[in-house]
């Protein structure tokens, strides 16, 4: 038992005594250094909200999986600025994406582009009917179609986002902070200003199921 | 011995001191770890200290996500209210001190956060208002627990695979990620001048800053998580984990022979915006019957646990659930035959039987809207084998019949105006104390004399 014990303390004194050394310092630069590093940030800490590959199973968190590139450095972009001020954007992601310099957010935008999407999740017919219309048709006379940017399958298009398969809660959110402007999204903003609580919860159910 | 302990205490804070310092340039004013991520408080906490998954992957990657701070330092303190139903014993003596009216019952300042991207811990020194019998404060280490970890990625690269670590620390369970487990339990706080119980089951925070903690652990696929460490009591080298704390008074502290095990099992899943945790977890025990006489024969003690949480948490609404039970097998080996022959060993226990047990049931259901305003009900109890030797009759803190129950709710209020504040109001009702309703202590005092109510304002920076 002695033993144990010298060999427990040895461990932490190992422990204990490397808080003192200094950390390494490293950069990368190159690409291949930037993907390695996006990486990392995926698997052991984006991870942990977003979902592996970033098929995030919390509606608070959204889906990143197949996402545009160009959608995801914009976003990283909109956190660190402050664009993008709705609660959870602060809370969650103001920190992190200041953390991110531009080459690893690049390399961000290329790991989650490129990650197989996940399948969608059916939800109620009529809202999910309705919300088609919506999508496709838009709403006579103060929302036009959602596909005109959005892509005729909502697979996104550069900096407008892929919305297939993404949680309809967060979905919803995401258009209510838009219309109230805690999202800074003017284009967004006047298409979607009239858009009813209704018809952003078929839409939503719609997205949800591609 | 005492001035080696406190040389080696005050050589360790300089050697730590130093160690921080030797990183730091600027300041900033907000807790260490969201300092740490930029992230705010409720990413990684339902409301502190209660952890969201976040929160727990960013214990369990040893505090090291997010960029090294130069001043990891945050202060915590709590100033409050008790009000004891009824605080005269029986010969109109005021129990408790300093109820009635505010107080400042505690301050802390926490080191803390990530060293390197593989080392990271935190150390919380607290100054304790109401030490000894109120009058006096007191400053000593509280918890800490300090890691090193490393992890590997799923072959495709989309996630972890394996989590492992090595982890130091001064309290079992407090490296917990769970908060079913008692060392961030619920309550998280509580009355610094209540009034306690007789009975509490050794990992219900009876080895808390006392003893010293080495344990690896791994968690696999974000779903399995096991742990194996050995507890020692802090001596020597592990000294500063129980820096200040008391262990002269002969039956004061609990005092460990060895190093005794201590292990942790648990099934981890997430779907929706839901957790569940399925999980088990215990230690084998050796004590000494007087903590100053660590040259006797032990007492053995097994502590067996089982414990779940669910948790909810979503935009506005957040309802989490924990539950355990601690099953506590004592062995009085050493103590029993003692105090048979009349000679018992020192300040230890007094035990009429060989074997006793005691458990420890809490669950607890928490509600928060919008993570600002939340309420909470926990029911307590613990109980076990009468043994009037133990527990023997005595005004407010004996019982009259032997038995080591007591049982009752909790009930607490909470407004965070802002996340590192909490507003506070908990009710503590018994139902039973130190074995009965009524009469409990042989000289009439009921149990809901014990009813407590406590306003808390407690504020982390």
């Amino acid at each position: 038992m002695m033993r144990m014990g010298l060999c427990l303390q040895m461990i932490g004194a190992l422990l204990i005594g490397l808080i003192a050394a200094p950390a390494a310092a490293k950069g990368a630069s190159s690409v291949s250094a930037s993907n390695d590093v996006a990486i990392k940030l995926a698997t052991q800490v984006c991870s942990s909200c977003h979902g592996p590959g970033g098929n995030s199973v919390s509606p608070t968190f959204p889906k990143l999986a197949g996402q545009q590139e160009a959608y995801l450095v914009a976003q990283i972009q909109a956190f660190k600025s402050g664009q993008r001020n709705e609660q959870e954007a602060h809370d969650y992601m103001l920190g992190m994406t200041t953390l991110i310099d531009d080459d690893t957010a690049a390399a961000l935008g290329r790991y989650y582009a490129k990650q197989p999407v996940p399948m969608g999740i059916p939800g109620n017919p009529a809202e999910v009917a309705a919300g088609k219309k919506v999508y496709e048709q838009g709403v006579a006379g103060s929302v036009v179609a959602c596909a005109s940017c959005h892509g005729a399958h909502a697979e996104g298009n550069g900096i407008f986002p892929r919305l297939a398969d993404q949680h309809a809660a967060y979905i919803v959110r995401q258009l209510q902070v838009i219309q109230t402007n805690l999202r800074n999204s003017p284009v967004m903003h006047g298409i979607i200003k009239n858009l009813k609580p209704d018809d952003m919860r078929d839409v939503a159910a719609y997205l949800q199921s591609l | 011995m005492r001035a080696q302990s406190i040389h080696r205490s005050q050589l360790f804070a300089g050697f730590v001191v130093l160690a921080w310092l030797g990183l730091i340039n600027v300041s900033h004013a907000i807790p260490a770890f969201a300092r740490q991520t930029g992230q705010a408080c409720v990413a990684c906490h339902v409301s502190f200290p209660e952890l969201t998954p976040y929160g727990r992957m960013f214990k369990l990657s040893g505090y090291t996500i997010g960029t090294r701070q130069d001043l990891p330092l945050a202060l915590m303190a709590q100033f409050g209210v008790t009000h004891v139903r009824n605080n005269r014993d029986d010969q109109g003596q005021k129990i408790v001190p300093k109820t009635d009216k505010p107080v400042l019952s505690a301050a802390s300042v926490f080191a803390g956060g990530k060293l390197t991207d593989n080392i990271g811990g935190w150390i919380q020194w607290t100054f304790n208002n109401l030490a000894g019998n109120g009058d006096v404060g007191h400053s000593g280490i509280d918890n800490t627990d300090l890691r090193i970890v490393g992890s590997s990625d799923n072959p495709d690269s989309t996630d972890l695979r394996w989590l492992y670590g090595l982890t130091v620390n001064n309290n079992p369970t407090v490296q917990d990620v769970w908060n079913s487990t008692p060392a961030f339990g619920f309550p998280f706080t509580t009355p610094p001048n209540g009034i306690g119980a007789a009975a509490a089951t050794m990992l219900d925070g009876q080895l808390g800053q006392q003893v010293a903690g080495v344990g690896g652990y791994v968690y696999w696929k974000r779903s399995v998580y096991f742990e194996l460490s050995g507890y020692q009591t802090a001596d020597g080298f592990f000294s500063p984990l129980r820096a200040g704390q008391d262990i002269q008074t002969p039956g004061g502290v609990h005092r460990l022979s060895g190093v005794d095990p201590y292990w942790r099992l648990a099934y981890n899943h997430e779907w929706g915006a839901n957790s569940l945790m399925l999980g088990t977890y215990g230690a084998m025990l050796r004590l000494y019957p007087d903590n100053t006489m660590p040259f006797t024969s032990t007492d053995h003690f097994t502590d067996i646990a089982i414990d779940a949480q669910f948790q909810h948490i979503s935009q506005a609404h957040t309802y989490t659930f924990q539950y355990t039970r601690i099953h506590e097998y004592q062995d009085y080996r050493v103590s029993f035959p003692a105090t048979l022959a009349g000679a018992p060993i020192g300040g230890g226990p007094t035990p009429a039987n060989a074997h006793d047990t005691l458990i420890t049931d809490k669950l607890k259901g928490t509600y928060y809207f919008d993570r600002k305003y939340g309420a909470t009900l926990a029911l307590v109890r613990t109980h076990g084998t009468p043994d009037a030797g133990l527990y023997a009759p005595g005004s407010v803190g004996g019982s009259a019949n032997g038995k080591p129950d007591t049982q009752g709710y909790i009930l607490e209020l909470d407004y965070l105006p802002e996340q590192n504040l909490r507003l506070m109001l908990q009710y503590y009702g018994y139902g039973k104390f130190n074995g009965a309703r009524s009469n409990y202590d042989g000289v009439g005092r009921p149990a809901s004399d014990n009813n407590t109510l406590f306003a808390n304002i407690w504020l982390v920076y």
